[in-house]
């Protein structure tokens, strides 16, 4: 009543003026934190770009575009986008068929659901440096993969693919990648799995009732029905992955170190950029592949956008 | 499997309801036995990292369950002849970690309530740039975040623990998190106290602030544990190893620290790194699921 008929005055301007005040009180801290961390880093990137820079004294002589030239005719560089291209085109389909896999076996009405929900998103709890290092210590010559394998029997098969007893995963050129690829397969197939769960759970019972109706069975109700109708999922996953995929860093610095061994196996994009700055501390150098990273992050963000449809809702 | 080996032949004359039944019922148990054979194998690795940090170094590599002899000499080594030893390590991660779970609550509820409810000139734009943060990658930001922190002394000393906790303070997601939380409240609530001749700042704290428990508990596990887990940043920033974090200590064991193949150390290493994060999992799973599942980003 009172409070009803209060709360339709009009408002005093001075009153509106406390609340604008408030608002950017609220939002100071972190708006200038972002404007000098995060737009005014964009900025100071394209600066530093094109200069000889000093670490010191700063700008020492304007190069123009010639840190992005050198880059871009740079053999290890050019493997690096190989490298990092092979496992987005090898890690994405994978990791995103084991997670939608995960999803649909989570969402039917199973005993213990919550519990091999909880289970199969474990791996992705662990900080990449732990369950790196660990994984490097599996995959070791007298890590215990090599062992189970040895002792289940299945040595025949990995010699007739031409693996050898003691095969040194992490530290061999051709397999290095490999086996990264399936220790983030293994680690990032919970997150795709929650994803897809909630995308999955967006369908309605109906359209299940009516391919029940029809006679269809499982494996067709998925592939007519569950699959294309999870379009958005699959748009946002992928979005994630590649982007995720592009960014590969972590677990190669660990595996391979600054110069991804054994020869430029492990020696990713993001790897190229850590090691011109704090290797060889050419910041401007740096700072260019930053920005190519960026265009090349964003070219491909649009380019699903345009494939695979509309933006999801963030 | 306690099931007939021989699968009934569709000519004996049993009725065909049970022969599905059975077959059905096989194959039930066959699907859950492959799905709890695949849940173990998640915290196959984690268990392989307990029970190495008890073994001896030859012991480490035998493929035996049971650490013959047990031993703690793997934790005594990484307590202390680890450089860094293991409790510093410790201590920097739950420092950095802690104070950045803070300042993202604390920063992330202002900000949060402030674009949920408080009208301002030029509100949406500066909510589309929280948002546009999230779309910039790390490592475009490395050179210029570094330079400016090296510039002001943030590179060296106890700065280091202030750049790599700067750089974080504050994420776009929990702003948007907490924002999106407040947005589902009543307006009624804090009229009535704004009613009754409360501030701004009073409304905020005293009537929107204790409604936000679910919202404040999920930035809170999801900071936590980004950061805790965080690489890039501290691997950029922490220059002296006696400021490294756990996730930067283990690479440097591997890598510069000539550590790499002493393994009970190293995994006694993985497991103080993992554990504090398991623990939390277990008591507040339902924060991780959903918090993941709402946002999209992970950490």
């Amino acid at each position: 009543m009172t409070a009803a008929s209060l709360a339709r005055r009009p408002r005093a301007p001075n009153k509106g003026r406390a609340e604008a005040l408030a608002g950017y009180l609220f939002i100071a801290v972190p708006m200038a934190l972002f404007l000098v961390l995060n737009v005014g880093s964009i900025v100071y990137a394209l600066f530093i770009s094109v200069w000889k820079w000093n670490l010191r004294s700063g700008p020492v002589e304007f190069t123009g575009l010639r840190n992005y030239g050198t880059a871009l005719s740079d053999p290890i560089f050019q493997t690096a986008i190989r490298n990092t291209l092979y496992y987005a085109v090898v890690w994405v389909p994978l990791t995103m068929a084991l997670g939608l896999f995960l999803a649909v076996i989570v969402n039917q009405k199973i005993h213990g659901q919550t519990f091999f929900r909880a289970a199969f998103y474990f791996p992705a709890i662990a900080s990449s440096a732990a369950i790196t290092t660990l994984w490097i210590f599996i995959m070791a010559p007298d890590g215990i993969f090599n062992q189970v394998r040895g002792m289940v029997g299945l040595n025949p098969l990995f010699s007739l693919l031409g693996f050898t007893a003691n095969q040194n995963w992490i530290g061999d050129q051709g397999t290095a990648m490999n086996t990264i690829i399936l220790l983030n397969a293994w680690t990032t197939s919970g997150t795709f799995m929650l994803f897809y769960l909630a995308s999955l759970q967006s369908i309605s019972h109906e359209v299940y009732e009516a391919a029940a109706i029809d006679g269809a069975g499982a494996w067709q109700t998925f592939r007519r029905i569950t699959f294309p109708l999870l379009k958005p999922g699959h748009y946002f996953v992928a979005t994630v992955a590649v982007i995720g995929a592009l960014q590969l860093f972590d677990q190669a610095l660990i595996g391979g170190g600054v110069d991804g061994a054994p020869n430029n196996a492990l020696m990713t994009m993001v790897l190229y950029l850590y090691n011109a700055a704090f290797k060889q501390f050419n910041f401007s150098y740096a700072a260019a592949i930053g920005i190519i990273l960026f265009v090349v992050i964003f070219t491909a963000t649009l380019v699903q956008r345009r494939l695979f449809g509309q933006a999801p809702a963030w | 499997m306690t099931s007939p080996a021989r699968p009934i032949r569709a000519d004996t004359p049993v009725a065909i309801a049970p022969v599905g039944d059975r077959s059905w019922a096989w194959r039930r148990r066959l699907a859950y036995t492959l799905l709890i054979a695949y849940a173990i194998l998640m915290f196959v690795p984690f268990a392989w990292s307990i029970i190495t940090s008890f073994k001896t170094l030859p012991d480490s590599v035998r493929l035996t369950i049971l650490p013959d002899p047990f031993t703690l000499q793997g934790w005594d080594f990484a307590i202390t002849k680890l450089t860094p030893p293991l409790p510093v390590l410790f201590f920097n991660s739950a420092l950095i970690a802690g104070v950045v779970t803070v300042t993202n609550l604390v920063l992330g509820s202002l900000a949060g309530y402030a674009f949920a409810r408080l009208r301002f000139p030029g509100r949406e734009v500066l909510f589309l740039i929280v948002l546009a943060t999230l779309m910039i990658p790390d490592q475009l930001r490395l050179v210029p975040v570094y330079l400016i922190f090296n510039g002001i002394g943030l590179t060296k000393g106890v700065g280091q623990y202030l750049g790599v906790i700067l750089v974080v303070a504050i994420s776009g997601t929990s702003i948007f998190l907490i924002r999106q939380y407040f947005l589902t409240i009543p307006r009624e609530l804090e009229e009535a106290a704004r009613i009754d001749g409360a501030g701004f700042f009073t409304t905020f704290l005293r009537v929107m602030l204790p409604l936000a428990g679910p919202a404040l508990g999920a930035v809170a596990i999801l900071t936590f544990q980004g950061t805790w887990n965080g690489f890039f940043w501290p691997l950029i920033l922490l220059q002296d190893q006696g400021h490294y974090t756990l996730p930067i200590g283990l690479l440097f064991f591997r890598t510069a620290g000539g550590f790499a193949t002493i393994y009970p150390p190293l995994m006694a290493t993985v497991v103080m790194a993992t554990l504090p994060i398991v623990v939390l999992y277990v008591f507040f799973q339902r924060y991780f699921v959903e918090g993941i599942a709402a946002t999209g980003v992970k950490g």
